[in-house]
């Protein structure tokens, strides 16, 4: 019974916040209601991230290069085909006369994502630990690279305009279930308990003839759907995109909200992108100026990423399990007895980050052979 | 220019990011972390020199190791003290938040478009014309580079705290039980760092003499790739490994056409991808070389 | 009379494994001690504990004062010197570089009893291959080298775990002959061995270990029963 309701928990817990937030979001101003629903849209390319790093335990820096196919591909292909060829006057025919319909391209969004996903970690997934970071910043850079200047298949330096806009306060709420769907379901299978079991111990899950490489190629596929799916979010929630939009910045805002909200949990995905969003954007507006009682206070341009990186460096020293501990919503509520043993897909670490349970005194970084 | 100005001048920029890679190679090599942050201290080092346009050259150059190594220090008590033990990767993100908090400092200090430092700008002017195109500060860059690392090298193998510190890096474990006081091997660890960062800020400045709030994420991404390309668990490793991405980067950028100029990064970082698929324990990591240090 | 080294109720837990349940002992000055005990017992575990280098339960005291808190760095420089298992030379250094880390620990304001000559003098070996990478030495040779480093230290406390692990008789015979000398100019000595009849034979008193606690307290008066000394070893 406890188990059941753990796991009803564990998938309605991430829906309610969304749904609390977006209700609230519903009495606000239009202006905030956009606020709120970026908020969602990034909460959505939280639960990307997490679905690769969180189950696999390696860090990706590279999850926004689909973010970044998925915004383009269903930004060109929903805007109207005479903006297209006046503006992006190089682009392949196909793409320059192709039109779909907004519903149509979040599906290729995703598509999209998962087949440049998929085709990356063929590459790259063998690689672990600090390789795979460095690869995977590489893909960030070259695909920032090609879409900002390869003018067949992108606007170039000037960003995608025009593109209808659709993913309103709702959508953006719906959006966000689908992918906590997603990441739910995914985490159920045989293949995610597996990947898990081989981020608390490699060589022993490769020992008992866990291929490591197999299990975190899915993981990092079902990440590439679920980014491409937020780019083309994204782009139907801004009316247009740039190459700039879809890079460092945005890696940077979603990994702290990631590793801030807690990495192990898909909770802790939700509870970080949700809290960081909220408090960026309070940031944000306060650096255009806001009046706090009779005050007019207007807060320096760049302070919002001073404070939200300093959050991440003293959540990571402090707890590096992050604000959820990476436990799922109300784990512990229904895991107060002692031993958590036997379960076996618990979080024990935050993605075999962190190395506090060994007694090792002087923290050699390295096993004694 | 002459295929010779080409590889001076990307030799010159291989020296600059070889420096880059010893910066953050002494730090991993003790205590198996990376600092992302380093980018950051050769930045405010960049920052001080044009705080410090109005002094004399040396006191600007003396000033700048100064911050540099301080900021190294603050940095190592404050992120890295408690972090002790954490992997590699944690050491990194926490460092990738540091730095760009750091960079909005800079931002709301020094403004978005940059600062202009003039400094030896005598040094910029050509040695040999022509198609050649060789300037001092390529030659001085090199000499420097050069000689900072003989030191390095010398300090290493030549003196009782290199030998401590050689001793860390290669079994952290170990060399306490011998009595090596590991706080003051971290600290000079440190200080080398932020050593070689303020050497970085100043042959980077006169070579361009814009200090925007990027530039020391900017160097430390491709000074990282070249680290870990190299092997990031031996300095002349990771050195080389920094070296070989700034010669890479400057050759491919003199040899590909104007016009594909703009594809530069992506090369780079194709080259980056492949050679870590091909050599994923480093470029200078010879196969099967786990056996000597087990 | 206070002795050199006291564990009281010491305790080492892994994460959930215990690898020491309560291990309570004593070694004088000067005396050579011996903690016998199967593979796993927690022989190793306790060395380590009493150096500092792995997190424990129970008290340590050095002459009396408690070392709760002191990192192994600190530890060395109060006189406590560790050969560990494996040897742990530094194998990409030269063994005259790890020599020197040796004598790093030693105390100031005191003439040693033991220096580089006198290392020199029980090892005249080393000198053969004092700057050959310590990684391609034989197994014995390292062994020579890593007690050597231990040595330079000048320690009043010599902690050894498995010096005979791996090594051919006549080197094992070397260890123990060196081992002779080391005692006879004072070092107190904490011997961790497998091979319990040597290390009894070689030690005023020993300890059986087994299963993380003392089983037996074995004094030169009963050290001839040899039965309760199995019984302890592979008992229960």
């Amino acid at each position: 019974m406890r188990s059941k309701f753990r796991l009803v928990a564990e998938l309605v817990g991430p829906l309610a916040a969304v749904a609390i937030v977006t209700v609230f979001g519903s009495t606000m101003s239009i202006a905030q209601q956009g606020n709120v629903t970026n908020i969602l849209v990034t909460t959505t390319i939280v639960v990307a991230l997490y679905v690769f790093t969180g189950n696999s335990g390696v860090m990706s820096f590279g999850q926004i290069s689909f973010v970044a196919v998925g915004a383009f591909a269903a930004g060109i292909l929903t805007a109207p085909t005479l903006t297209r060829q006046a503006n992006m006057p190089s682009l392949f025919k196909f793409l320059s006369t192709t039109q779909i319909s907004n519903f149509d391209s979040l599906l290729l969004g995703a598509g999209l994502g998962a087949l440049f996903a998929f085709l990356v970690g063929v590459v790259l997934l063998r690689l672990s630990g600090l390789s795979a970071g460095i690869a995977t910043f590489a893909v960030l850079e070259i695909t920032y690279d090609v879409l900002s200047y390869w003018d067949k298949i992108g606007p170039g330096v000037m960003p995608v305009v025009l593109v209808p806009v659709t993913t309103t306060l709702v959508m953006g709420a719906l959006g966000l279930g689908v992918a906590i769907v997603v990441a739910f379901a995914y985490q159920r299978t045989r293949s995610c308990r597996l990947l898990r079991a081989t981020r608390e111990d490699a060589v022993a899950a490769q020992g008992i003839g866990i291929s490591i490489f197999q299990h975190r190629l899915i993981a990092f596929t079902i990440s590439g759907a679920i980014a491409g799916f937020a780019g083309a979010l994204f782009v139907h929630e801004l009316g247009s995109i740039s190459t700039g939009q879809v890079y460092i910045d945005l890696t940077f805002a979603t990994l702290a909200m990631l590793v801030v909200g807690g990495t192990g949990s898909l909770w802790g995905a939700v509870l970080g992108g949700i809290a960081l969003g909220v408090l960026e954007s309070f940031l944000s507006n306060a650096e255009n100026g806001v009046a706090i009682g009779s005050w007019h206070v207007t807060l320096p341009n760049g302070l919002s990423v001073v404070i939200v990186g300093v959050i991440m460096v003293v959540v990571l020293i402090f707890a590096p399990k992050g604000i959820s501990g990476s436990h799922e919503f109300l784990e512990r509520f229904f895991s107060h007895r002692p031993a958590k043993a036997g379960t076996g897909t618990e979080p024990e670490s935050t993605a075999k980050m962190t190395d506090e349970e060994s007694s090792e005194v002087p923290l050699s970084p390295r096993p004694t052979s | 220019m002459s295929w010779i100005g080409h590889l001076v001048n990307a030799v010159s920029l291989g020296v600059v990011y070889g420096l880059v890679a010893v910066s953050v190679g002494l730090v991993f090599g003790v205590l198996r972390q990376v600092n992302l942050a380093q980018g950051e201290v050769i930045a405010l080092g960049a920052y001080s020199l044009w705080m410090t346009r109005d002094l004399p050259v040396v006191v600007r150059i003396l000033v700048c190791i100064g911050v540099c190594v301080a900021m190294s220090l603050v940095i190592q008590v404050i992120i890295f003290r408690p972090l002790r033990g954490a992997s590699a990767l944690t050491t990194l993100i926490v460092t990738f938040g540091l730095s760009y908090a750091l960079e909005g400092v800079w931002t709301i200090v020094f403004g978005t478009n940059g600062q202009p430092v003039s400094m030896l700008s005598s040094l910029n002017q050509v040695v040999v014309g022509g198609n050649v195109g060789l300037r001092w500060i390529t030659l001085v860059e090199m000499g420097v580079g050069g000689i900072f690392f003989a030191l390095l090298v010398l300090v290493l193998y030549g003196s009782k705290i290199g030998v401590m510190m050689r001793a860390t890096a290669e079994d952290f474990r170990t060399a306490r039980i011998v009595g090596v006081r590991i706080d003051r091997v971290v600290t000079l660890a440190f200080v080398f760092g932020g050593v070689s960062a303020a050497m970085v800020a100043i042959l980077f400045t006169v070579q361009t003499p814009l200090v925007t709030p990027t530039l020391g994420f900017n160097l430390i991404t491709l000074g990282l790739v070249g680290t870990v390309l190299g092997g990031i668990d031996r300095l002349g490793r990771a050195t080389a490994g920094g070296f070989v991405v700034g010669f890479v980067n400057s050759m491919l950028g003199a040899i590909i056409p104007q016009e594909l100029l703009v594809f530069l990064p992506m090369l780079t970082f194709m080259f980056v991808i492949v050679m870590l698929v091909v050599r994923p324990a480093g470029l200078f990591t010879p196969k099967g070389s786990n056996v000597e240090r087990v | 009379m206070i002795p050199l080294l006291r564990l009281d109720n010491l305790q080492v837990t892994y994460g959930r494994v215990v690898a020491v349940k309560n291990v309570t002992l004593e070694v004088n000055e000067g005396e050579a001690v011996c903690l016998v005990g199967p593979n796993g017992a927690g022989k190793s575990s306790t060395l380590l504990a009493v150096m500092g280098a792995v997190r424990s339960r129970g008290d340590v005291f050095l002459r009396g004062t408690s070392t709760r808190g002191l990192q192994p760095e600190a530890l060395a420089h109060l006189g406590v010197a560790m050969v560990p298992e494996g040897r742990h030379l530094f194998d990409t250094m030269s063994v005259k570089d790890n020599l020197v880390l040796g004598t790093l620990a030693r105390r100031r304001g005191r003439t040693p009893r033991i220096d580089e000559r006198w290392v020199a003098e029980l090892f005249p070996i080393i000198g053969e291959f004092a700057s050959r990478r310590a990684g391609l030495l034989s197994g014995g040779q390292q062994q020579l080298v890593a007690i050597a480093r231990a040595l330079l230290s000048d320690p009043d406390l010599l902690l050894l775990d498995e010096p005979s692990l791996g090594l051919a008789p006549v080197a094992v015979d070397a260890v123990f002959e060196a081992l002779e000398r080391i005692r006879a100019v004072g070092v107190a000595i904490l011997l961790v061995e497998q091979r319990a009849q040597r290390a009894t034979d070689f030690c005023e008193r020993g300890y059986v270990l087994s299963d993380g606690e003392i089983r037996l307290e074995v004094t030169e008066g009963t050290s001839e029963d040899p039965e309760s000394l199995m019984a302890a070893y592979f008992g229960r």
